[in-house]
């Protein structure tokens, strides 16, 4: 059996495992969590045989889906770089999985319907999966698709208020992301006429270049809506804080990643050249810069967060922008870091909800000395996306710093300054939330032990928690609980906190393979090859 | 080193729980490994570790002992160990916080040893700034205070701005030399204006390290931290690190005169400056900060300035300032300790009750004043010997020290007549006696000043090395020695006793005049500019993020249209002739239409209104497709639309009727430009790409291919065979998007507008399990009545449920009628999609249909009479029937959705063609039938329940109560 048939498993057996859940439906959700756990784990494995075998292999595994002829039927194409983004994907979803069903047997009867909830995560996942390993562009929109309308059903789940509002702002911009990349493919189609990404390569080089720049802005203006790059990005911030912690950091970690996954598809197979490197990179400021002095002014940790999200993009872009080796495995490395980062400081989020009752960090204080555990795990990603060495968010900088330095453009020195000022105000925000929450001493009284506060949304915590001693409502009180965290929870949380810590020393190796899966993403003669022996090389 | 750096790691991680074990005497045991640390450091001398890291950026993790790196890390760690011992007693037994404070001051002494070996820039980077996060940590000891956080926030700050520039200099520089390793660059170090950027960048760094002007602000700050901190990061360890980068570049790139000129200027500025503020300080720390600040520009000017005889007196400076500024601050600790103040003013006669702390201040001070036979005095006058000869830059320097010294004498008496003398007026406090384990580290570390400064000759063996690394000058080095015989030096140290001792003396004016004299200060610059960078921030954001979902769209819209037209109009892609205007001139007909209804939606005030308007150009669309030949999609199309038609309406129910947000007509008018634009861009670059187009699309081989597969419908072929994939990814799409419906529906009502109810922790958490006939309801009685009392079955049964006046009989006989033709009409579709129009997804929205039409004339009771199953079960089967098939294929056939293909004739049906796909078209069809049966429970049966609910006032009541 050949390797290639692994590839559409990351796909599929999310799915059927979602069939199945719908159809066994109301038999309780340890079943349901279960499932969940071991689909992903199967995909987990699944994918990184991939991984390996992709980067044995010298050039992209291919698999034409029905057996037709590549072009005629769907292309599925599974290169280094899908590959690594696959394997960090899964291995981030299920600690997110195992978090929230660590959540959910404490939220029990208090929060959403679980039965809802797994599928559509599965389904995120597969959506997730479908548009990394797509080498048809038809069929990467439908992977957008599908990751969407399960993010529009995590998000409105639970039908709070705040929650429909933030949802309403999402699913709207996120139908008009959808659109306009429709339109761009149905452009791009009435040009080529055809869809696969490979003959695309080959046919958009002989296209006119004035009609080829029209394809690239129209198609890169989608893709930049979904990877929230400034102005583009807007929206982020005032959806995501609403939804609960685990969906939150799926969001974050997965799904704005899967836009810079585009378009770095974009930049090198079907419109290499740095006809855009400019305007990208005047992209990549403003997202870091814009993005990140709305960090700083916020009160609230998910808020605060969701616009660091949207800055360090900014560092992706930029890396995508150089359009150089170096640049592009900088941003892949930095994607990698990134993606397990910003995950994992919206689990610590939602545990510092349970524990303190709100995320604002007006009402927070003194978490550090009745928890020090949490300090450490909020500290360490916080640090670490501040680019603290030796941790990964570091070194994906020095990466970027280093392309940048090499091009020596001035456009590329101004965007290594902008880098500088972006990682020194991150440090300043999570340090700042850290002196608030964590050093302050509380305002109110702390509550009896074995008191929990748990709910998606701050505002409800008052109606739902009668036990709760303080008074969350009254302003500029601030309560601390000492609830036991449910084991799974924090479990997850620390091992997210431990893989991110783990790349530093295996950086070597790691960024060894980032820069493979940049040369490889960068030679679009292998991949045209590779999907169609007869031409390229 | 490798080692030995990690193990120090491993003690930080360790001393936390061993200080919580044993309180606040493990200190003692802390100590041992910093002083054993020192010993094989003495006992080794050289040596180079390498380890590769990151060989992809060329990183590694290299250390290498030489003489300078020898002498920090013998600071690091003997004065580090000594440290440590003195806070066995400096804090209190089980004071709170104590074993995280243990493992930061560890770890802040294994990464100062780390940055002072590191022999790559990188990795001394890494050092540098985990100093930083660590006396973050150490600063905000007592976080609880506002005044620790700001101070600790401030440091920190102050500190990463210079190491984040320091690090784009390092990375420019390390562009050029194509290496890290900071042994190499020395040795061959580049040159280029791309090298003088990055060394003024790198100075950036150092000198905010290093507090220099302008980034003094932060020490004197930091002085809030507990005394250990400030003897030990604040004044031997951390502080320094800047001085050693300067250092440790300079006999690369002292003749760079970037480099050479700004670090020799701020640091002679910085000393006399801080050394004038010193003057006029009261607390004993802050006296102490400003020296320390002043000392470091000191020493700054000596390493930066490229002459063997300045380098050997800048080390040697170094560490008599270690010795002295460190045992000063351990005094300061126990007076403060003994005394509950440092108060210059507050404090008298304590040199009778604190004789050996006095003492050992004595030393301390008289090295930091620069009298013999100390190692100040040596360091001192090796210094001004080094600016003796000729040249402007020379005597300028050297007049800017000696008045620096000046003041050094003057705070040094300063600070011995404030802690120690007797004062009038000043009340004597009561004095806690220190124990010899706390007088332990101020004394040695006061007499290792003497003794250095006695036995100059081996030190001066010791140090050499490193002056040796500077190019040799036009006459001899004369070395570290005290006695140098007479000379310029020896009479500029007497003019500095003199003329110290004079300002000492006028000590009162002196600080009345300097608070006259005083400019901005740094701490108002610093909270000027923090505030600015906060008000720009919130007045951007609060410009960007207006929360304002029509903002949000036009942004993005506008984007998109200024890009696209960009890029249209930077290029002249224009087509000679627009050949193809339409396929048939009918067409014009369904496109004026769906421009007509589009433009008048926009206009429309009520919801219903525009739902029916925007259906026209839906069907439009579908016409478009009937005339281009298209009758599946056509089909797909006319059906898709009537059941949105439906859906909308029957959402529409539980909304006004008009729409109730007044747009101004400036918005009005803008939003339409927007649309407009869009529009038009759309068209303007499909005419571009069709005219572009110059290859055959891949369509020209359906034909062919769907007719190797035996199969004769093109677009049939299509959705379940040759791009199946595509179908199944929208399958999932559509069964989620009934899973939200659902959650949406069935949750905003149970959910949290009341108190938490304790039915609701028995209640379904599946959301499908939610029968229609009512959430936690019974059915209504004439639902039970209608099974029991009537045997003759009644046209629809759900229908007896309903209120007489909403029945209509003749509906409910034409629903129950076409009822079954409807479901025979769907499975044809389904069967016959192979060969005519039809398909899984059609059949299932006819199916629906039959449903749709139940439900309307009979009710939410007749719809579960018609649907038994539940839709998830419907969904799930589908979406697990669609994925095995997938599978199945990849099991049999080789590929995801390939297997057999079985042709036969069935009686009834006529020729049939059974292929796998059919199965997958089978999943689409209950999938599908699945989501239209949740729509009408959700947003029908649902929305039906909700209302009666609200109707019934008693039981809202009932509601509110639980």
């Amino acid at each position: 059996m050949k390797v290639e048939y692994l590839i559409p498993l990351p796909v599929v057996l999310p799915l059927l495992a979602a069939g199945v859940k719908f159809i066994i439906g109301p038999r309780g959700n340890r079943l349901q969590g279960l499932i969940s756990v071991v689909v992903t784990i199967v995909t987990l494995l699944t994918e990184i045989a991939l991984l390996f075998a992709a980067d044995d292999r010298d050039g992209p595994l291919v698999l034409t889906l029905g057996g037709f002829s590549p072009g005629v039927g769907i292309t599925m194409v599974a290169d280094r770089l899908s590959a690594m983004m696959l394997v960090i994907t899964s291995t981030v979803v299920l600690c997110i999985l195992i978090y929230s069903i660590g959540q959910g047997a404490v939220d029990q009867g208090a929060s959403g319907p679980l039965t809802v909830y797994h599928p559509t995560f599965l389904i995120l996942v597969a959506g997730v999966s479908d548009a990394f390993l797509a080498g048809d562009l038809f069929n990467m929109f439908v992977g957008f698709e599908i990751l969407l309308v399960a993010s529009y059903v995590l998000i409105t789940m639970g039908g709070t208020g705040p929650r429909i509002r933030s949802g309403a702002t999402y699913v709207i911009v996120g139908m008009l992301s959808s659109l306009s990349f429709l339109v761009s493919v149905a452009m791009i189609y009435a040009a080529t006429g055809t869809v696969n990404m490979a003959q695309l390569a080959v046919r958009i080089a002989l296209l006119p270049p004035d009609v080829a720049l029209v394809l690239h802005v129209m198609l890169i203006t989608a893709f930049a809506v979904k990877a929230a790059v400034f102005p583009l990005s807007m929206w982020l911030p005032d959806s995501y804080p609403t939804a609960p912690a685990p969906v939150t950091a799926a969001f974050a970690g997965l799904l704005t990643k899967v836009g810079v996954y585009a378009i770095i598809r974009a930049q090198t197979l079907l419109f290499p050249g740095d006809r855009l490197g400019l305007l990208l990179m005047v992209g990549a400021f403003l997202t870091m810069i814009v993005g990140i002095l709305g960090a700083i002014v916020q009160a609230d940790l998910r808020r605060m967060l969701s616009f660091t999200l949207v800055s360090h993009i900014g560092y992706m872009i930029f890396g995508v922008a150089l359009g150089t080796v170096d640049g592009m495995s900088g941003a892949i490395f930095y994607a990698f870091h990134h993606i397990t980062v910003q995950a994992t400081l919206f689990l610590v989020t939602g545990l510092i909800e349970r524990r303190g009752g709100s995320t604002n960090l007006g009402r927070l204080g003194g978490l550090a000395r009745v928890s020090p555990l949490i300090g450490v795990v909020y500290l360490v990603p916080a640090l670490n996306l501040a680019g603290i060495p030796p941790m990964s968010g570091f070194l994906g900088k020095l990466g970027l710093l280093q392309a940048g330095a090499i091009m020596g453009t001035p456009a590329a020195y101004v965007l290594l300054g902008a880098a500088i000022a972006t990682s020194l105000l991150t440090l300043y925000a999570v340090s700042r939330a850290w002196g608030a929450a964590f050093w302050r001493r509380p305002r109110g009284p702390v509550a009896e032990p074995g008191t929990v506060v748990s709910s998606p949304g701050p505002e409800e915590h008052a109606a739902r928690s009668p036990e709760l001693r303080t008074d969350t409502t009254g302003l500029g009180e601030s309560s601390v609980t000492a609830a036991r965290f449910p084991r799974l929870m924090l479990g997850s949380t620390i091992a997210l906190v431990v893989m991110s810590l783990a790349f530093t020393p295996f950086a070597g190796p790691l960024i060894a393979y980032a820069d493979r899966a940049a040369t490889e993403s960068l030679r679009q003669d292998a991949y045209i090859h590779a999907v169609f022996p007869g031409i390229g090389r | 080193m490798t080692a030995l750096v990690a193990a120090l790691f491993v003690v930080a991680l360790a001393a936390p729980w061993v200080v919580r074990s044993i309180g606040r005497n493990a200190f003692v045991l802390l100590s041992v490994p910093l002083f054993a640390a020192l010993c094989w450091l003495l006992a080794t001398r050289r040596g180079l570790d390498l380890i590769h890291w990151v060989p992809s950026y060329n990183l590694n993790l290299a250390f290498r002992l030489d003489a300078l790196s020898l002498l920090m890390a013998a600071l690091v760690t003997g004065v580090g160990g000594l440290v440590v011992l003195y806070c066995s007693r400096y804090f209190e037994a089980g004071e709170e916080g104590l074993p995280r404070f243990a493992g930061y001051f560890l770890a802040f002494a294994a990464s100062m040893l780390g940055l002072v070996l590191a022999d790559d820039l990188v990795l001394l980077y890494v050092f540098w700034e985990l100093t930083t996060v660590f006396s973050y940590l150490l600063i905000g000891q007592d976080g609880g205070r506002l005044e620790a956080r700001r101070s600790a926030l401030q440091a920190l700050l102050v500190t990463t701005f210079g190491g984040l520039v320091m690090l784009l200099g390092l990375v420019m520089l390390s562009t050029v030399a194509e290496t890290w390793r900071l042994s190499v660059i020395v040795t061959q170090p580049p040159r280029g204006p791309e090298v003088t950027a990055a060394l003024v960048l790198i100075l950036v760094g150092a000198l905010s390290k290093s507090a220099i002007l302008p980034f003094s602000v932060w020490l004197p700050s930091a002085m809030t931290a507990p005394t250990p901190v400030s003897a030990y990061l604040h004044a031997a360890a951390m502080v320094k690190a800047g001085v050693y980068l300067v250092a440790r570049l300079s006999p690369a790139f002292h003749d760079v005169a970037a480099w050479r000129v700004t670090a020799m200027a701020l640091g002679a500025l910085t000393m006399v400056l801080a050394g004038w503020r010193a003057l006029r300080e009261t607390d004993l720390k802050l006296v102490l900060a400003y020296g320390t600040v002043s000392q470091l520009g000191f020493l700054t000017t000596l390493v930066a300035t490229g002459t063997r005889e300045a380098a050997l007196a800048g080390v040697a400076l170094l560490l008599a300032h270690a010795l002295f500024k460190s045992t000063l601050f351990l005094v300061t600790g126990i007076i403060d300790h003994a005394t509950g103040t440092r108060d210059l003013r507050r404090l008298t006669g304590l040199r009778r009750e604190l004789p050996v702390p006095f003492w050992a201040s004595v030393l301390a001070a008289a090295s930091m004043a620069g009298l013999p036979p100390l190692l100040g005095f040596v360091a001192k006058e090796a210094a001004f010997t080094a600016y003796t000869h000729d040249g402007t830059t020379a005597t300028v320097t050297l007049a800017a020290l000696v008045a620096g010294s000046v003041l050094t004498f003057a705070y040094s008496a300063r600070y011995l007549w404030g802690a120690f003398a007797p004062k009038p007026g000043a009340e004597p406090r009561e004095v806690h006696r220190p124990g010899p384990l706390f007088l332990a580290a101020p004394v040695v570390l006061s007499l290792a000043g003497l003794v250095a400064g006695l036995v100059a000759g081996p030190l001066n063996a010791a140090l050499t090395p490193y002056a040796r690394t500077f190019p040799e000058g036009d006459r001899p080095v004369e070395g570290l020695a005290l006695w140098h015989g007479v000379g310029v030096p020896l009479a500029l140290t007497l003019l500095v006793i003199a003329a110290g001792t004079g300002l000492f003396l006028a000590r009162e004016p002196v600080a009345r005049l300097g608070a006259r004299l005083a400019l901005a200060d740094g701490q108002e610059v610093y909270r000027d500019l923090l505030y600015r960078v906060d008000r720009a921030a919130l007045q951007i954001t609060g410009y960007t993020q207006r929360g304002s979902l029509p903002s949000y769209l036009g942004v993005i819209l506008v984007t998109a249209i200024v890009l696209v037209t960009g890029a249209l109009l930077l290029g002249s892609p224009w087509p000679p002739a627009i050949a193809h205007v339409w396929d048939a001139p009918a067409q014009l007909v369904p496109a004026g239409f769906v421009i007509v209804g589009a433009a008048l939606a926009l206009r429309a005030r009520r919801r219903l209104t525009t739902v029916v308007l925007v259906g026209v150009t839906g069907y439009g669309t579908a016409m478009l497709f009937v005339l281009h030949g298209a009758p599946d999609l056509a089909l797909t199309q006319f059906l898709v639309e009537t059941l949105s038609l439906v859906i909308f309406i029957l959402v529409l129910r539980r909304l006004p009727v008009h729409f109730t947000e007044k747009l101004s007509p400036v918005r009005r008018v803008t939003h339409s430009v927007i649309a407009v634009a869009v529009g038009v861009v759309v068209v303007v670059v499909g005419v571009l790409a069709t005219g572009a187009r110059s290859l055959p699309p891949v369509s020209v081989v359906f034909p062919k291919t769907v007719a190797d597969l035996h199969e004769h419908n093109i677009i049939s072929a299509l959705i379940v065979e040759i791009r199946s994939w595509d179908t199944l990814g929208e399958s999932a799409v559509l069964g989620i998007a009934a899973a939200g419906l659902t959650s949406l529906i069935f949750l905003r009502h149970r959910a949290p507008r009341h108190l938490p109810d304790p039915a609701a922790e028995t209640s379904p958490r599946n959301v499908w399990a939610w029968s229609p006939e009512g959430d936690e309801e019974e059915p209504p009685p004439e639902w039970s009545q209608a099974k029991a009392d009537r045997p003759e079955r009644p046209w629809l049964r759900g229908s007896e449920t309903l209120a007489d006046e909403r029945r209509s009989l003749i509906f409910e006989v034409v629903a129950r009628l076409v009822f079954p033709p409807i479901i025979l009409l769907s499975l044809y579709l389904l069967f016959s999609a192979g060969s005519s129009p039809g398909g899984g997804f059609a059949a299932a929205i006819v199916a629906g249909f039959g449903l749709v039409i139940r439900y309307l004339a009979g009710g939410r009771y007749e719809l579960s009479e018609a649907a038994p199953v539940g839709p998830g079960l419907l969904i799930g089967l589908g979406l697990a029937l669609s994925c095995l098939t997938g599978l199945a294929g990849l099991l049999f056939g080789g590929s995801v959705l390939t297997l057999g293909v079985w042709e036969g004739a069935v009686p009834l049906l006529g020729k049939v063609h059974l292929s796998s796909s059919l199965f997958f078209d089978l999943g689409v069809y209950l999938l599908v039938t699945g989501l239209v049966l949740d729509i009408l429970r959700s947003l029908g049966a649902g929305i039906d329940g909700q209302v009666e609910r609200e109707a019934r006032p008693g039981e809202r009541r009932e509601e509110t109560v639980v």
